[in-house]
């Protein structure tokens, strides 16, 4: 049966690293490619959904993350039943888009410190070079083999998106490859 | 292992992205009418060369899209990336 709490994650501190859970927290995907789904989706959030590849907006406790050419994940703590009831009535209703409420999919772990990408660099073929100098930039890849969505929302500051069924699995490693700092 | 150059997120890992084998394979217009050797041929039959080949690949671990990919088979060697429906920049 689907364990519905959130796995069993507290705060931790290493060296020049801070690992925390950020739950619970709304998140949502949007999809769509129409003019008018622009719009209304950024009439609503307040925020133009990114177009440029790896990129993300934030405006005030909101942000939209580029996932793909039409796809988008917000996230933040002002999202509300609200703003969820009008993305869906004025895009998912009218058929110019999709919004389907992620939150309980992925689990949202902030990692914060100079040793961020040592720890990330350990597991992930991704090339950090770029990325830890640029902020809100965004990449999907994989980290011990397992899909991560990271935010690079400030310097030395990750909010790292991963599927709740892996979080715990991730959670364990992550910490496991800080203990060597 | 090599990088591929997806046309959506940039270089990338080969780790990121699955294979989806030949690329430029035309759906038969009329299926009903082909013979069963001929549709198996259309639905199984695969080139695999060793040499330049089109293939198409998905960026799985990335923005999930579908692209298609010039590549020599013998290196690795990628000549060309493009998206779906774009021609093929060389023959």
């Amino acid at each position: 049966m689907l364990n519905i709490n959130y796995p069993k994650i507290e705060k931790k501190e290493y060296p020049n690293l801070e690992l925390n859970i950020v739950e619970p927290i709304h998140k949502l995907n949007l999809r769509g490619k129409n003019r008018d789904f622009f719009t209304k989706a950024g009439r609503i959030l307040s925020i133009m959904l990114p177009t440029e590849p790896n990129t993300s907006a934030t405006i005030k406790n909101i942000s939209a993350l580029w996932l793909s050419p039409d796809e988008w994940m917000i996230y933040g703590k002002d999202i509300d039943k609200n703003l969820m009831l009008s993305l869906d009535t004025e895009i998912s209703k009218l058929n110019l888009g999709s919004v389907t409420d992620i939150s309980d999919q992925w689990v949202l772990i902030n990692m914060k410190g100079k040793n961020v990408f040592e720890v990330l660099s350990k597991g992930s073929p991704f090339d950090f070079n770029k990325f830890k100098n640029t902020k809100n930039v965004v990449v999907q890849t994989l980290l011990n083999h397992v899909d991560v969505i990271l935010h690079h929302n400030d310097r030395n500051n990750i909010d790292l998106f991963v599927r709740k069924s892996f979080s715990e699995h991730l959670w364990l490693w992550i910490n496991d490859s800080s203990s060597f700092l | 292992m090599f990088i591929i150059t997806c046309p959506f997120c940039g270089e990338r890992d080969q780790s990121e992205f699955s294979a989806g084998g030949e690329a430029h394979i035309v759906r038969p217009k009329q299926p009903t009418e082909l013979s069963d050797d001929e549709w198996a041929d259309f639905l199984f039959m695969r080139k695999n060369i060793k040499g330049v080949q089109f293939e198409r690949w998905n960026h799985a671990h990335g923005c999930r899209k579908w692209f298609n990919v010039i590549r020599d088979t013998s290196n690795d060697k990628i000549h060309a990336v493009y998206k779906m429906g774009e021609k093929p920049p060389v023959k």
